[in-house]
């Protein structure tokens, strides 16, 4: 365990000193801070406000994501730095979910930070404090906690490019899942039966996507929050074994 | 004492380190010579607990070298490192360090990099290092458990004479302190000055092992090595 939380804490360091990290937050904020003029054009009408803070919130999340952790295995392969660490009393596993919860926490702290500014925003134009706002940013953070298992799994096994490719395939596979089941179920036969196959073998991230509830004022069941949280824990769980599964088996 | 018994290793059909038997003494500078693509690096791999062997065992201090806890008590710097550059010096010997069940002192550390020369660049990021600076801080990395047994895969690689004289300096410290030194290298004019005993693998297979005096015979190790190598391969 506490070698976990020293490569978590070394991945987190690394990361945060990252330069495309500063760029993309740097946009995302202006982009942020840009909604308040937009809501201005609109008459002020607070659900345009929010629904594009948010959806900003989450492209340039997902893009932070994809950018810091496309490499983050496989960069270390490649440049040996692995070897410092796998020479010393470390296991396979600690280096997986250490670098896992180390750039999990950079990209949490990244969406917080937007967060913080959205909800600013929308304070300042008279939308009061948006604690719905905010569950949908904890949403949000559990998705990225997906995707960042999803990206250290790719990056055991292939280049930062197919990687970065690979979660955008996914991302979109992941949230389109939901409408596609439902338009085979429609088709039927044994094409509906395929669709199914892959919808449970892709993570079902409409799950996390309560933004559409959350402009509108609506709120969401415990009993959901609880299981979307158990999901997350569960489908990120099981892209860390595989990751260290692919890792064992790499020479090095 | 560090021992291979009949290590093998293979990647897909090509074999790349056979029937490999070998005894390093305690407190003995040891080389360990061949050619590039010999399979120097691949036997210090499975030394250090990177890559296992297919067939045999490494045995250090008594220890499976594939047990984690066997690493407790050794140090690795692998061939021209990279580190993490966002990092200071500092910052990574304490990393390293963390990583081991027994903890040091920030002025420990500091000590540390003082010893290998860069206590002045400490809190200077890795990425405004020169290579000899990179190179001692390798060294750095690998003395922060005070190991008994340190490899190094290729330590006198690209340095200019300066540079390899410090690294020599500080191998000898080493030793002094009765650390058991492996070292991989196809630089044989330094090698001969260092080691204690050498073992001269080519092909995967091991041509020789023991003193440096009883393999040159009086003339060096150069000429020696390569009338081994080119025996072999006739």
């Amino acid at each position: 365990m506490k070698n976990i939380i020293v490569i978590a804490r070394n991945a987190f360091r690394e990361t945060i000193r990252d330069r495309i990290l500063y760029g993309i937050l740097g946009f995302s904020l202006l982009y942020v801070a840009f909604t308040s003029l937009l809501a201005k054009i609109s008459l002020n009408e607070l659900v345009i406000l929010k629904s594009f803070g948010l959806a900003g919130i989450y492209i340039f999340g997902s893009l932070v994501t994809i950018f810091l952790g496309s490499s983050i295995i496989y960069k270390e392969i490649e440049r040996r730095t692995l070897y410092f660490v796998l020479s010393k009393p470390v296991s396979r596993l600690d280096v997986v979910v250490g670098k896992f919860f180390g750039l999990f926490l950079a990209v949490s702290l990244v969406i917080v930070v937007m967060a913080l500014v959205y909800i600013g925003v929308i304070f300042l134009n008279g939308g009061g404090f948006d604690e719905l706002g905010l569950l949908a940013v904890f949403y949000q953070i559990l998705e990225a906690g997906i995707f960042v298992a999803l990206l250290v799994f790719f990056s055991t096994i292939v280049t930062p490019l197919t990687s970065a490719i690979g979660a955008a395939m996914v991302l979109f596979a992941g949230h389109s899942m939901q409408s596609i089941l439902h338009t085979a179920a429609q088709i039927g036969g044994p094409f509906y039966g395929f669709i199914q196959a892959v919808y449970y073998i892709f993570p079902n991230l409409d799950k996390f996507n309560i933004r559409n509830l959350v402009v509108h004022g609506i709120s969401v069941p415990d009993v959901s929050i609880f299981y979307t949280i158990a999901y997350a824990v569960l489908y990120s769980c099981a892209l860390i074994y595989l990751a260290n599964v692919f890792l064992k088996l790499k020479e090095l | 004492m560090i021992e291979l018994k009949n290590v093998k290793k293979s990647y897909g059909k090509r074999v790349i380190i056979d029937d490999l038997s070998l005894v390093i003494k305690k407190g003995s500078v040891f080389g360990f010579l061949g050619q590039n693509g010999a399979g120097k690096t691949t036997t210090i791999k499975m030394m250090v607990g990177i890559a296992a062997p297919d067939r045999g065992e490494i045995l250090i201090g008594g220890e499976n070298s594939q047990n984690v806890d066997t690493r407790e008590n050794i140090g690795f710097m692998p061939e021209a490192p990279y580190f993490y550059d966002r990092l200071t010096g500092l910052e990574f010997v304490k990393f390293c360090g963390n990583l081991f069940k027994k903890h040091k002192s920030e002025k420990e550390y500091a000590d540390i990099l003082g010893e290998t020369g860069i206590y002045e660049a400490r809190n200077i990021p890795i990425n405004k290092y020169s290579k000899g600076m990179k190179q001692r801080l390798g060294f750095a990395q690998v003395m922060v458990n005070d190991p008994d047994c340190i490899f190094l895969d290729e330590p006198l690689d690209g340095l200019d004479p300066l540079g390899r004289r410090e690294i020599k300096k500080i191998i000898l410290g080493l030793k002094a302190r009765n650390k058991t030194v492996f070292f991989n290298s196809h630089i044989l004019y330094d090698t001969e000055e260092i080691c204690d005993e050498i073992g001269i693998i080519h092909g995967g297979k091991l041509l020789y092992s023991g003193g440096v005096k009883g393999f040159c015979k009086g003339e060096s190790l150069e000429k020696k090595f390569v009338e081994t190598v080119e025996a072999r391969e006739k």
